[in-house]
């Protein structure tokens, strides 16, 4: 009895514990909870570069995070899934127009010089070597004229090639490419050593910042497409939590009044063993970083169903060995005992399929897989250790005086008694017949 | 008198009405099996069920609107959006829930249309563009684009995840019991996937449902759950048979297992049913469909696990032993 007290405060210390953690820590919801967007790129082979290297999806990486988190203070995250592709994925945003914009542009500033004929009239344009390559950094000023422009400084390197270009140029306008279009071209007046120029079209406040944005995070090292976006606005993810939560209590409520009508004061103990093993579960979740998504609200609530399952299998399986004729003592051991294997053996299969579809499943089955199995190996702790514990507390060692308390009637103790062999000395021992 | 398995009340006799229960095993099956053998000749895909842009491409767009859209205005719509050479687009309204406060989402205008390679944002512009002009208070909700490539690489990964946990399900229990009961195991799985596909089969053909990556979701929580519940059988049965194989049949103890059990399938199938009746009743509009192939997996899942599985197990019992005697 000793023994039973002490683990009683250790499940009460866990508790407790549990309900600090669930407190303590923020809850990860996944994109359909809260509202975000999704997207997946594949880099994508040209007639220049036939192999994706693993130096090119780090360069792409790279670029792309500075392209859709210039400041690098949003929650936006970009890993690597497989060989080529890479997963974005931006909390709380679902208007995708701009970071397609961003994702898809391939941001290619080009100075070109021109090509004269003997009136020294421009003929074509052609390539001067001086690209985005060589730029330091890009910034939105204002001209003379208090127009928006891009204002450009090159690296050593680009301001060599610009005196040069410009020198060469003198009197003649040159052409600024940005993604195979002209932005401008301007004349050049003098030679400019120091390395700075301007860009200087039509340009709103927005657009001026975001092709400044896209130079300063450089050129796709290789193009990308879109294999797959999803998004969700946050209304529609609120939406779906709030109901899910409505869901959740009602259909647990009316889990814990049912359990209780059917198998009276064990029911009421199942219930309160159902509470903890909620709160353990969500505190498991918590700690592993376990993001909740749809999917693995299913998991948890499937595994909320077999934590009751175990339950029901003990209880019945007790009520069986009451009606043998055992004490209270022995049908509640020989109830846990004899349902273990079948609790044990249900729960490993599930455990089995887990395993192996978080590791093949696509992301929305991993979530799935993940709470499910989280749920599985708790609901045994929960129903062997919790239940039994309270169990044994609550009706000690006895004869069991009042059948109702487990939902039986008098007579069916009575009767047992008359169709067991069993002798009631032998029961008391816990005999298994 | 001795207390023995053959003392257990009988509410149900499994073995003495098999026959009555494999027929209705297939009364239930026969439908969606037509349904379904009838999507695979007429579906452009040929697939037995009616496939979502998860897994053959596509783009859904879904719009929150305040009011229900009739029938009449869906035709509407969709005649609108050909005209701005949309290809093809299905126009579903998504009814609302239980709960209705000034929060939540009402009803759900959702638009389905293929995936555009090249300009796919220009493409989803131009459907809100259309929409809004009729229905200026729609606000986008959820947008998914999925390619071509990636939606058939999903459906082959999530195949091959399926048939590796049943293999793993098979290997377990023929360790832990016999290779017949993992059979039985199976075959009941099969049963109850049957039939959550032949009736979404025939969602598919009269409401125009379609299957997504949440459909094999659902579908994997329905084979777990299965599972479980014909092991918690099964296990009786080999406790039982321990005990009383000499003084029993293998048919009377197979019956009174069942019948042992019967509550407890009974009871977990109820709760875990309260849980989805409570999801599908106050739960996001999004995931109706998803909590619906739960309640009917869970349903079918304890019918099998107490008529069919066991059935079946007894059956090839006795066919083994009429050999057996046929040798002697």
């Amino acid at each position: 009895m000793k023994n039973k007290v002490i683990m009683f405060w250790i499940i009460i210390a866990l508790t407790l514990l549990s309900i600090f953690v669930i407190h303590s820590m923020p809850t990860r919801l996944g994109l359909d909870l809260k509202g975000g967007s999704r997207i997946v790129l594949e880099a994508q082979t040209t007639e220049t570069i036939s192999k994706i290297t693993q130096d090119m999806m780090d360069a792409l990486k790279a670029t792309l995070d500075r392209r859709i988190n210039p400041q690098g203070i949003s929650e936006i995250t970009i890993q690597q899934i497989e060989d080529k592709r890479l997963l974005i994925e931006i909390p709380t945003d679902s208007d995708l127009k701009e970071v397609r914009r961003k994702l898809s542009e391939i941001a290619e500033l080009e100075f070109k010089k021109p090509i004269l004929d003997d009136n020294g009239n421009v003929v074509r344009w052609e390539s001067s070597g001086l690209t985005g390559k060589d730029l330091e950094k890009a910034s939105v000023g204002t001209d003379e004229a208090g127009k928006w422009v891009i204002q450009l400084s090159f690296n050593a390197q680009g301001a060599r090639k610009f005196a040069q270009l410009t020198k060469e140029f003198r009197g003649y306008p040159i052409a600024i490419y940005f993604n195979g279009e002209v932005m401008s071209e301007p004349l050049v007046k003098q030679e400019i050593i120091g390395g700075q120029a301007q860009i200087s079209g039509d340009y709103t406040h927005e657009r001026a910042k975001a092709d400044v944005d896209l130079l300063n995070a450089g050129a796709l090292p290789v193009p990308a497409k879109i294999l797959e976006e999803n998004a969700v606005s946050p209304t529609l993810g609120v939406d779906s939590l709030n109901k899910s939560y409505i869901a959740g209590f009602v259909g647990l409520a009316f889990v814990m009044l049912f359990v209780i009508f059917w198998y009276r004061v064990p029911g009421f103990i199942a219930d309160i063993a159902l509470i903890i093993y909620s709160l353990i579960t969500f505190a498991v979740f918590k700690i592993t970083g376990v993001t909740l998504t749809l999917a693995g609200i299913a998991g948890f609530i499937l595994s909320v169903g077999m934590a009751v399952d175990a339950n029901i299998l003990i209880f019945e399986r007790t009520k069986e060995e009451l009606k043998a004729g055992r004490t209270l003592f022995t049908a509640i051991n020989a109830g846990f005992d004899r349902a273990f294997t079948s609790i044990f053996d249900s729960n490993m299969s599930t455990i089995i399929t887990c395993v192996i579809l978080y590791f093949l499943g696509s992301n929305i089955v991993k979530g799935f897989a993940l709470t499910l199995a989280i749920g599985v190996a708790v609901s045994m702790f929960s129903a062997i250790t919790v239940t039994k514990n309270f169990m044994h507390l609550m009706f000690g060692t006895g004869q069991l005086k009042h059948p109702a308390l487990f939902g039986l009637r008098e007579s069916d103790i009575n009767q047992a008694y008359e169709a067991a062999e069993t002798k009631r000395e032998k029961a008391k021992f816990g005999v298994l017949d | 008198m001795s207390y023995s398995v053959l003392n257990t009340k009988k509410i149900i006799d499994v073995i003495k009405y098999r026959w009555l229960w494999f027929s209705i095993t297939l009364i239930l099956l026969l439908p969606g099996i037509i349904a379904m053998i009838y999507s695979m000749i007429h579906y452009p895909t040929h697939s037995p069920l009616r496939v979502g842009i998860d897994f053959t491409g596509g783009s859904i767009i879904q719009y929150a609107v305040d009011h229900n859209i009739s029938s009449e205005n869906v035709a509407n719509i969709r005649t609108k959006l050909m005209d701005g050479d949309i290809e093809n687009p299905v126009i579903q309204v998504l009814k609302p829930s239980a709960t209705d406060s000034e929060t939540s989402i009402k009803y759900i205008l959702s638009i389905k249309t293929k995936f555009a390679e090249e300009n796919q944002s220009e493409e989803l512009e131009k459907i809100t563009k259309i929409i809004k002009s009729d229905y200026p208070e729609a606000e986008v909700v959820q947008t998914n684009s999925v390619g071509p490539v990636l939606g058939q690489q999903l459906f082959v990964n999530s195949m091959i995840a399926v048939v590796l946990a049943l293999l793993g399900i098979i290997v377990y229990l023929t360790i832990r019991f016999h290779f017949e009961f993992a059979l039985a195991a199976i075959l009941a799985l099969c049963h109850d996937l049957l039939f959550v596909m032949g009736i979404f089969s025939i969602l598919g053909l009269f409401a125009g449902v379609q299957i997504d990556s949440l459909f094999v979701t659902a579908v994997l929580t329905v084979l777990g759950f299965s599972v479980h519940d014909t092991i918690v059988v099964f296990d009786r049965i080999r406790e039982n048979n321990k005990f009383y194989a000499k003084n029993a049949s293998y048919d009377d103890i197979v019956n009174a297992s069942v019948n042992q059990t019967l509550a407890r399938s009974i009871n977990t199938s109820l709760t875990t049913l309260i849980t989805l009746g409570a999801l599908y009743f106050f739960g996001g509009v999004t995931t109706k469909d998803f909590v619906l192939v739960m309640i009917l997996g869970i349903a079918i899942g304890t019918y099998s696990s107490i008529f069919f599985a066991s059935t079946l197990v007894a059956l090839w019992n006795d066919m083994a032993e009429a050999k057996k005697a046929g040798k002697n």
